[in-house]
């Protein structure tokens, strides 16, 4: 039967056609929504950062606005801001690490830490930055306990040389229950065999966090890292908002907070845009960093 | 491979003809109908709005009995920000509230001029300066925003000085100021500087006695002598004060809203430079203070010869985008939302002192009726001329002053430079 041959094999060669057509079907709405929604956004604010602002709105300027956000000092603050908060990332992960170790090792009263440490997680930064101006105000209880044993008040808030560690601590405070979540996590899957092995040697409890627990976490030490990090780089703006203002002496200042200074109240959209660019330039390498050290953690095991 | 091609062109060809449009908003469009307009402001959602908002709708209403009038109230945190991209975009609200001032003229190119709509308001109003730019009017005023300088009368008498004369010169006011720490242990100044925006009320109060008639006039019109030894003066004086303990402690870690404004209401502190729209004001101080201890005073001279005066300017003003269909309903709303009635009952409400002079305060106790008795004679205040880029650098600087990083020879240099370059 000729005839019902050739129709099989046409409807074979149409379903297949169908099928190889099939996956980008199935991925084309997610393509789309990455190129319209993503990508295409992102071409538009470079492209914008090459406009000039308020006179100059809609011509092409070039990389003006870019060498005037690098000559300009505020900027160069929020950078080296940025760079600061690179360096107290070990703190920033070894706090939540330690804490985490001690709830592990079943210190009297764990299981209430564990909820304690968690708990300012849930609060917005919004709440915990207004929390802290009262607690840090010149006039505030934190001032009066060092009064009441004789030392000098410190302008917490006011003065630049402590303002940006007092932000950062506020942060690290607010954020440190999620990765304790996670080292919690981490150490489930520790294998107590090991502890109990370390113990009978004699191993002090130091040793044991140095030779035992930290080379067993290694993954997860490696992945509160990196979530730390983008953290800090990415959501310190509602603190900074409320307990600085960028502030004192402009000493707090972070490309996030840059950007919305220069959108919102100087009116320089394409400033902004420029430094938008700039912060994402530094995200993609941190990130990429990032995405290297977490495959080089992968080939260790 | 024909299937990757043909997805590959649908991409190319939805990009391009997405991409079209420019970065930039072309400004053409119109964000609604002609029967409908949008205000956007940070002001009628408040309670204390709400009479004014009614008599000013009621008073569209008999006009335009065919158009709705919808109200939008964004958060004044956001409310440029937001503006911004309303801006860009070319779309947004008909109708537009502003601070007088920067804020305004950063925007003009926005904005449609108002001069043909609202000449018949010229007169009863005051305070137009603040919204206008080359010689055109972008909005029309709400209220008029100054910044006296309040004293604690309670203070005064504890200390043994007459609370009806205050200090008329520099060297009294630190004399006085002496006495009543001495006695009451307040502190001179109640300052919130956390912002930096305490420098900006300090250089509108006192330069009318520090700058010379001329020097101020100059100022106001653009003409500014940034290494003028008056202009210094007016930033030495703020280093003085910060370093002789006239401020409360920890000036760059207080905030303006409401931090100072409470040192003071508390009398830990006898003077404050506050304002006189609708917070910060006579008001607020009023409900803590009481009426009758709470006075206004002139800058005190520093410079002989000088003779203070009230600094203020238009504070808040509805201004009409240029993208609206209809600019002369657009400039009608306006018209109703800073009549006589609506005025009134903003006043009453919300205690801010209204552009509409003709307007009755004599219940309001003695500080209002300085306030209003000198609005005649005042002048624009200094800092509402600069452009916001240098009263940002003016913040951080004067809270370098404060904590003596920088001289006030460097501080004026960097204005200096700021504000020429616009």
């Amino acid at each position: 039967m000729p005839p019902a041959h050739r129709g099989g094999t046409r409807s074979r060669r149409r379903g297949r056609g169908t099928e190889r057509l099939a996956p980008y079907v199935l991925v084309a709405p997610a393509v789309l929504i990455i190129v319209v929604l993503r990508l295409y956004p992102l071409l538009l604010g470079v492209n914008f950062s090459l406009t000039g602002d308020g006179e100059r709105n809609g011509t092409v300027v070039g990389l003006d606005n870019y060498l005037e956000l690098f000559r300009d000092p505020l900027f160069r603050t929020a950078l080296g801001n940025v760079g600061l908060l690179v360096l107290l990332l070990p703190v920033a992960v070894a706090i939540p690490g330690l804490l985490a170790t001690f709830i592990y090792l079943r210190v009297p009263g764990h299981r209430f830490y564990r909820s304690v440490y968690f708990f300012p997680a849930v609060l917005s930064p919004v709440i915990v930055g207004a929390i802290f101006n009262l607690l840090l105000a010149f006039d505030g209880p934190l001032n009066a306990i060092l009064g009441s044993v004789g030392l000098a008040p410190v302008d917490w808030l006011g003065d630049p040389d402590v303002a940006m560690f007092m932000v950062v601590g506020v942060h690290v405070w607010a954020t440190f229950g999620m990765a304790l979540v996670v080292f919690l996590a981490g150490f489930a899957t520790l294998d107590s065999a090991l502890l109990d092995a370390a113990r009978v040697d004699g191993a002090s409890l130091p040793q044991v966090i140095w030779h035992v627990i930290v080379p067993s976490l290694s993954r997860t030490i490696q992945f509160v890292f990196v979530t730390t990090m983008i953290g800090m780089l990415t959501s310190m703006f509602g603190l900074l908002f409320v307990m600085t203002s960028g502030g004192p002496e402009g000493s707090t200042y972070l490309p996030e907070y840059y950007i919305w200074i220069q959108q919102g109240q100087m009116n320089r959209p394409a400033l902004a845009s420029a430094a938008s660019t700039a912060l994402f330039v530094i995200m993609l390498v941190v990130g990429l960093l990032q995405i290297k050290l977490l495959k080089r953690a992968g080939k260790e095991d | 491979m024909k299937q990757r091609a043909m997805w590959a062109a649908v991409l190319v060809v939805g990009l391009a003809m997405a991409g079209c449009g420019s970065a930039t908003g072309t400004g053409s469009s119109s964000s609604g109908s002609a029967d409908k307009l949008v205000v956007w402001d940070w002001k009628s959602g408040e309670p204390s709005a709400a009479a004014y908002i009614e008599k000013a709708k009621a008073d569209f209403g008999k006009k335009h009995p065919d158009v709705t009038v919808e109200f939008v109230a964004q958060p004044f945190d956001q409310y440029y920000t937001l503006l911004g991209a309303a801006i860009q975009s070319g779309k947004g609200p008909d109708v537009i509230l502003f601070n007088g001032g920067g804020q305004i003229r950063d925007r003009v190119d926005a904005l449609a001029p108002l001069d043909e709509y609202v000449a018949e308001d010229e007169q009863r109003l005051a305070g137009w300066e603040a919204f206008a730019k080359d010689g055109k009017i972008y909005a029309a005023p709400v209220t008029l925003q100054g910044h006296p300088i309040y004293y604690n009368k309670a203070l005064y008498e504890q200390a043994g000085l007459d609370p009806a004369s205050p200090a008329t010169t520099w060297s009294e006011f630190v004399a006085d100021c002496a006495a009543i720490t001495k006695a009451t242990g307040a502190k001179c100044f109640a300052l919130g500087n956390k912002e930096g925006a305490g420098i900006q009320f300090w250089l509108s109060a006192l330069a009318s006695g520090v700058l010379t008639a001329q020097e101020y006039d100059d100022w106001i019109a653009g003409k500014r002598d940034w290494n003028s030894p008056n202009v210094k003066r007016i930033f030495q004086l703020w280093q003085e004060a910060g370093e002789a303990g006239l401020n409360n402690d920890g000036a760059n870690s207080t905030a303006m809203f409401n931090d100072s404004f409470a040192i003071f209401q508390s009398a830990k502190a006898a003077h404050i430079i506050g304002l006189m729209s609708d917070v910060g004001h006579w008001k607020d101080f009023n409900e803590f203070l009481t009426a009758d201890k709470l006075g206004v005073m002139d800058a005190p001279v520093v410079t002989a010869g000088t003779t203070p005066s009230l600094p203020y300017d238009g504070g808040i003003g509805y201004g009409v985008a240029k993208w609206t269909k209809d600019p002369k309903v657009a400039a009608d709303l306006v018209r109703s939302l800073t009549s006589t009635d609506a005025l009134t009952a903003f006043y009453a409400e919300a205690g801010a002192i209204a552009a509409d002079t003709t307007i009755d305060v004599s219940q309001a106790g003695p500080a209002v009726a300085t306030l209003v008795a000198e609005i005649e004679t005042g002048k624009p205040a200094p800092h509402v001329a600069l452009s916001s880029k240098t009263l940002d650098l003016m913040g951080r600087l004067s809270q370098q002053l404060l904590s003596g990083s920088v001289t006030v020879d460097e501080v004026v240099k960097q204005l200096a430079a700021s504000d020429q370059a616009g």
